[in-house]
């Protein structure tokens, strides 16, 4: 189970599952649905090999792999240096396989049918105001409601949108009535494969695994509104792209996982599996990128020490606030610190802490400043216990 | 009391004992009073609650499905809202929460053929709108993946837990137990059920129990499994709109051929529906109650009557006339609140029964509910118990009165009462004439007004009952000349009525009143189907008619599949053949929803009368076929009290609003909302809509209706189950809908019936009764019982046949206003009266036949009654 950010997955299965939480309930009396149960579907695709990566054919969507997911995150700030973090992230979750033989030759099956769910989580973090605005929604996968495609590059959930602006260049569009974003972010550097050749260990089995590569460093530019005011902001991206069918190991208590992009242009991803004792799983890790040199970090490669902790007032749960960042290995030593507290994201399926980061420290001599994202699971709720839900 | 109130010298306490004696000594006329009063207040009660529970079952299971649901998105026309519609409203307005849904109504075999309500939703865009689907604090959530083949694989549906469990159905289980097969329009699919859902709402659940709910992929496949449908589409969106800038916005967008709504406006269209036939329920069950007040007063009258020497003494030793009036009126309270308490259990007993003969008639002319229950409502109690007791309280509030008024030293004397009654004879004709003129300014009032119809009704009957004492005299002083030489026992008789008039008045205008609503309801049933059967022999000439077999018996909801049709219309021996749709469309004129009939053919083969012909047209159905204009049901302008024919109507279009020429006007007793017939191409081009519901085949000359029938019906098993009907067992089927329409009015006429027989019954007995010290006189005299038992039964025969003579013209009063003005109004049918001699001699046998019984226990008692000590009693 050393998935960087395996919770998603999870997210959205759960989520499914109880989708009917979302939403304000209506007055009076509430019903609700037994589901029966049924046997879990057989038959999806399993990353067990390094694939042969092609771009751009694989921006787009594996529906043959149960869950994949396009995530970006960024930390954004206005000409007067006002910042803003986001996170909008789309994922996708096939249900079953493929369709049942019936559905896949009859004539006139309805359009509405698919297995494939989309749903999105959209959060802007203004960090001057310390207001934190999270949105979260559904849609099959069909009817153009939502999908993803690969030349051009495009993955929506209705009017929440990624799409390719030309070579090199990516428009992310999404809005609700409180927040929207309007980006667009350059390709500055090829994809960063994860673990072996793109593909990301989960465990010690044999297919536990994903297909995962990154895009880091992508120069950012576009608007930012809030309370009702543009913004006109620029910035970094961090998009993660990722797919696989794999379950959760029970015992796992939850993770933290960082991204982080450096002034110097350098970047690091780095996950530490949680386990019920409070120790590090072996299949934690990540990976150092800087310039052409790429370093893939294990288990025994870093050591994090939470310095400080922050309770959240909505939930309850206490989630760690700062860390101490050390990898002999490359000599690093880094401070980490939310930019702002309260980033708890409150979902259909689970409450965690998603957030955006500020990094301070150096690197040998020299120093190193930069930002990023966190994401903390597993203190609200326990990961395994929301499993298969 | 306008004389300075005495304080009372003797104390209320013994007054009641000594009322309560009487009770003792007098149990069954009081009984009866009871009864009378409890029959009358259950009728109230039963009808209103059934027709409420109809109500409300509806509303529960429309508002279990409606959540919070503001608006809708809906077709202007059939065929429903596109898909696309749907994905553009999400992208270009995806603030606003929107879900699709696709409603049908089926039956399942495992459910003993119960209704249910099919709902197809899309569970990602539900979150919003639907209780049904879960809140905050929602009941326990069930631990299985059912949702993965509930969403991925077509023919899973989830049910209501309750009605699982009622079934000994598992949602969830490999075995047959999971399973259901399901029912709609001829096409049975196989279900799997892989959950359920519940409320923690004894209401909400209530209104779950028919449903079965379905993702929105699953109903599309079910109510069009080949794909036929031009347009892929859900039935309607529903939608939650916060103030008018968006309501604005959204009209602003609308595509054509769709129509915004609000989620009140259908629940007003239902309740509207049914209005005027509860309305006339009600007026129906009043009816008896008037009947029934009839007996209070008589009951009331007769004891106080009784004791008119009792309260003289009474008075003379110083009751107050307050205390007699609240003794008089108290003891009316006591036994109307027994009596009404009575009908009330009763009425809810009644209601069970009542209930279903309500939904079935919804079902067949309305809407489509599944009432498993009646809903017990407090209003309704309330409301049965307050004419219970006011009605008992006003009738008896007039001999109460007069008991109080009369001097102390005239109440022991009776001919005080009956002079006064001689005198008050002219004042009946006075009231009579005031009642009926009344009644007829309120028939003509107000043209459409339906209370103010049955207002005036009332006012005939009152008039005519109030007309009952001096035609009474009249009659038997005729009598009484005219038998001058027959034996002393014809004689005595019509004198005998005359001297006690004050109660043999009250108790023939009761009997006239009761018989003559039934004899007004049987003409009018009677003349109903008469014009039934006369419209249904000229209208349905095809020999075969071809549906999918319907979820109600009156109205097709299902469509024949295309590729049948296509067959049917290849058979060699097939003459002719003529093709039926229908759907609601909105006439703009009248703001309301009628039934558009596209017709490919004329199936009565040119043979329908037509109430009205454009001047200069020939043939109305060719023109409708040259679409020169549309042909109108008489409901459609009828019932919106107009009597004009209109020029031309407007409908609802996808492309807007249309005129249309009418041409001519039909008879249609098969719907009270009004249909619009147009020829199958305009409908096809306009609504953009050419699916048929039903086929009426013309076989030619030789071929065997029934076999080709048979064939048929075995032809399309595997795709459609078809319902075919010869035209015998059609219009056989018709006539059956129409008599199980009828069916509550003839319980209710039954049951008016029973209250006046009991009225009847208990006045008559209690008159003769009474005369104990009379009788003994007379047979001290030498009368002997033999005699004495005729002259009761020759007395009570004779107020028999007068109430039951008088009850035939005002039978066909009330017949005439019933078919010229309350049917016309309430469901726009104009029916041709006709008049069989056996509405009238049941009416004059029952009439006879109950007075002659109510006279047969005195006559038998007299033959052993005691005369020295009758002699003694006063």
């Amino acid at each position: 189970m050393n998935h960087r950010h395996p919770l998603r997955s999870l997210l959205t299965l759960v989520a499914v599952l109880l989708l009917n939480l979302a939403g304000p309930a209506p007055a009076g009396a509430s019903s609700s649905i037994q589901w029966g149960e049924t046997p879990e579907p057989q038959g999806f695709a399993r990353a067990t090999t390094p694939r042969q990566w092609r771009f751009p054919a694989d921006f787009g969507a594996h529906p043959d792999h149960q869950t994949e997911w396009w995530y970006y995150t960024g930390n954004l700030e206005t000409a007067e240096g006002r910042p803003f973090g986001y996170q909008f992230t789309i994922f996708r979750q096939a249900l079953a396989p493929e369709l049942p033989p019936a559905q896949a030759s009859g004539a006139g099956g309805s359009a509405w049918r698919t297995p494939q769910v989309y749903s999105a989580h959209f959060t802007v973090s203004d960090i001057a105001t310390e207001t934190f605005l999270q949105e979260e929604r559904f849609a099959r996968g069909t009817l153009g409601l939502a999908g993803a495609e690969a030349d051009p590059y495009a993955v929506w959930l209705n009017d929440w949108r990624i799409s390719a602006e030309g070579p090199d260049r990516v428009r992310l569009r999404a809005a609700t009535g409180a927040m929207a974003i309007d980006l667009t972010l350059r390709q500055s550097r090829p994809p960063v494969l994860q673990g072996q050749g793109g593909l990301s260990r989960k465990g010690p089995e044999a297919g536990n695994a994903s297909h995962y590569y990154s895009l880091v460093q992508q120069p950012t530019e576009g608007t930012i509104t809030v309370a009702g005011r543009d913004h006109a902001v620029h910035g970094v991206s961090w998009k993660d792209h990722e797919f696989s069918t794999s379950v959760l190991s029970p015992g796992t208590v939850g993770w933290d996982w960082f991204s982080a992009q450096f002034e110097d242009g350098s970047a690091l991803m780095l996950y530490g599996l949680r386990q019920e004792d409070g120790g590090k799983e072996p299949f934690s890790g990540g990976r150092w990128i800087h310039g052409d040199e790429e370093v893939e970090l294990g288990a025994e490669d870093y050591d994090l020490t939470v310095t400080a902790t922050w309770r959240s007032p909505h939930s309850g749960a206490r989630y760690p606030a700062a860390w101490t960042l050390t990898i002999p290995r490359l000599d690093l030593e880094l401070a980490i610190t939310p930019q702002m507290a309260d980033q708890e994201l409150s979902t259909a399926s689970a409450t965690y802490w998603e957030g955006a980061l500020r990094y301070g420290g150096h690197r040998g001599e020299q120093p190193l400043r930069g930002r990023g994202y966190g994401e903390l699971t597993g203190y609200a709720d326990r990961l395994d216990s929301l499993r298969g839900g | 009391m306008s004389e300075a109130s005495p304080l009372p010298v003797v104390r209320n306490g013994p007054l009641w004992r000594l009322a309560a004696r009487r009770w003792r000594r007098r149990p069954l006329q009081y009984l009866l009073c009871i009864l009378g009063i409890a029959l009358g207040v259950a009728m109230l009660v039963s009808i209103d609650l059934a027709s409420g529970s109809a109500q409300r079952a509806f509303s529960l299971s429309t508002d279990a499905i409606t959540g919070r649901t503001t608006h809708r998105l809906v077709a202007i026309g059939p065929g429903g809202v596109p898909d696309t519609t749907f994905v553009e409203l999400r992208h270009r307005f995806p603030e606003i929460p929107a879900a699709p849904v696709i409603e049908a109504y089926g039956r399942a075999e495992e459910l003993d053929g119960e209704l249910l309500r099919l709902v197809g939703v899309d569970l990602f865009s539900e979150a919003p709108f639907r209780g049904l689907l879960g809140g905050e604090g929602g009941g326990e959530r069930g631990g299985g993946k059912g949702f993965v083949p509930f969403l991925t694989e077509p023919g899973t549906a989830v049910i209501a837990t309750e009605t699982a469990a009622r079934f000994g159905l598992h949602p969830g289980a490999a075995d047959g137990s999971g399973t259901l097969h399901l029912d709609l329009a001829g096409r049975t699919s196989e279900l799997r059920l892989v959950g359920s859902v519940s409320s923690d709402g004894a209401l909400e659940r209530r209104g779950l129990e028919t449903l079965l709910l379905v993702d929105i992929a699953t109903a599309q496949d079910l109510l069009d499994p080949t794909g036929a449908a031009a347009v892929p589409a859900v039935g309607h969106i529903d939608l939650i709109l916060e103030g008018p800038t968006q309501e604005a916005a959204l009209s602003e967008w609308l595509p054509r051929g769709l129509k915004l709504e609000t989620a009140a406006a259908r629940g007003n269209a239902v309740q509207q529906m049914t209005a005027a036939f509860e309305l006339n329920l009600t007026a129906m069950s009043l009816l008896a109650m008037v009947v029934g007040i009839f007996l209070i007063y008589n009951t009331v009258t007769f004891s106080v009557v009784q004791r008119r020497g009792l309260f003289g003494v009474l008075r003379c030793l110083g009751v107050t006339r307050g205390q007699l009036f609240a003794l008089i009126l108290g003891e009316a309270a006591l036994f109307s609140l027994v009596g009404s308490l009575l009908g009330l259990a009763l009425g809810v007993l009644l209601g069970r029964t009542v209930v279903g003969l309500i939904t079935q008639t919804i079902n067949d002319f309305y809407f489509v509910v599944s009432v498993r229950q009646i809903s017990l409502s407090g209003f309704t109690l309330a409301k049965g118990m307050l004419v219970g007791v006011a009605s008992a309280l006003v009738a008896s509030a007039l001999p109460a009165w007069e008991a109080m008024a009369t001097p102390p030293q005239m109440t022991l004397q009776r001919s005080n009462l009956e002079s006064g009654w001689q005198r008050l004879l002219p004042w009946f004709l006075l009231a009579a004439l005031l009642c009926g003129s009344l009644g007829v300014l309120l028939l003509r009032w107000n043209s459409h007004g339906l209370v103010s119809a049955f207002a005036g009704l009332f006012a005939l009957l009152m008039g005519a009952a109030l007309l009952m004492p001096p035609v009474l005299v009249a009659a038997m002083q005729g009598l009484g000349w005219a038998s001058r030489g027959l034996p002393v026992v014809a004689r005595l008789a019509p004198r005998d009525i005359l001297r006690s008039l004050s109660r043999t008045a009250v108790a023939v205008a009761a009997l006239m009143v009761a018989v003559s609503v039934i004899v007004g309801l049987s003409i009018m049933i009677g003349s109903f189907r008469g014009t039934v059967v006369t419209w249904l022999d000229q209208t349905l000439q095809a020999d075969l008619f071809v549906s999918p077999p319907s979820t109600t018996a009156n109205r097709v909801l299902g469509k024949v599949d295309p590729a049948i049709i296509q067959a049917i219309a290849e058979r060699p021996d097939l003459r002719a053949m003529v093709t039926y749709n229908n759907f609601d469309v909105h006439l703009v004129d009248q703001d309301r929803d009628i039934t558009l009939i596209a017709a490919g053919g004329d199936v009565s083969a040119g043979r329908r009368p037509y109430a009205w012909i454009r001047p200069g047209l020939d043939d109305p159905f060719a023109a409708l076929e040259a679409r020169q204009g549309v042909i109108l049901s008489e409901a459609v302008y009828l019932r919106d009290g107009q009597s004009a024919i209109p020029e031309q109507i407007r409908l609802e279009t996808p492309d807007g609003e249309r005129s249309f020429p009418v041409i001519a006007v039909f008879y249609d007793y098969s719907s009270d909302r009004g249909s619009v017939l147009m020829d199958r191409s305009q409908v096809a081009e306009l609504w953009h809509d050419d699916s048929v519901a039903s086929l009426g085949l013309f076989l030619a000359p030789g071929a065997d209706a029934d076999a080709v029938a048979a064939e048929l019906r075995q032809g399309f098993g595997s795709r459609q189950t078809l319902l075919v009907q010869t035209n015998g067992s059609l219009r056989q089927g018709s006539l059956e809908i129409f008599d199980r329409t009828f069916a509550i009015t003839g319980a209710l006429q039954l049951l008016t019936v029973v209250v006046a027989f009991i009225g009847i019954f208990s006045t008559l007995m209690s008159l003769q009764l009474e005369r104990g010290r009379e009788f003994a006189v007379l047979r001290a005299t030498g009368m002997t019982p033999r005699q004495l038992g005729r002259l009761t039964l020759l007395e009570t025969g004779l107020m028999g046949l007068l109430a039951g003579a008088c009850s035939m013209p005002l039978g066909f009063v009330l017949a005439w206003v019933l078919v010229h003005v309350i049917n016309v109004r309430s469901f726009g049918w104009t029916l041709q009266i006709a008049l069989e001699p056996r509405f009238f001699i049941q009416s004059l046998l029952i009439a006879v036949g109950a007075a002659v019984l109510a006279g047969l226990y005195p006559a038998l008692r007299l033959g052993r009654m005691n005369i020295s000590e009758a002699l003694r009693q006063e």
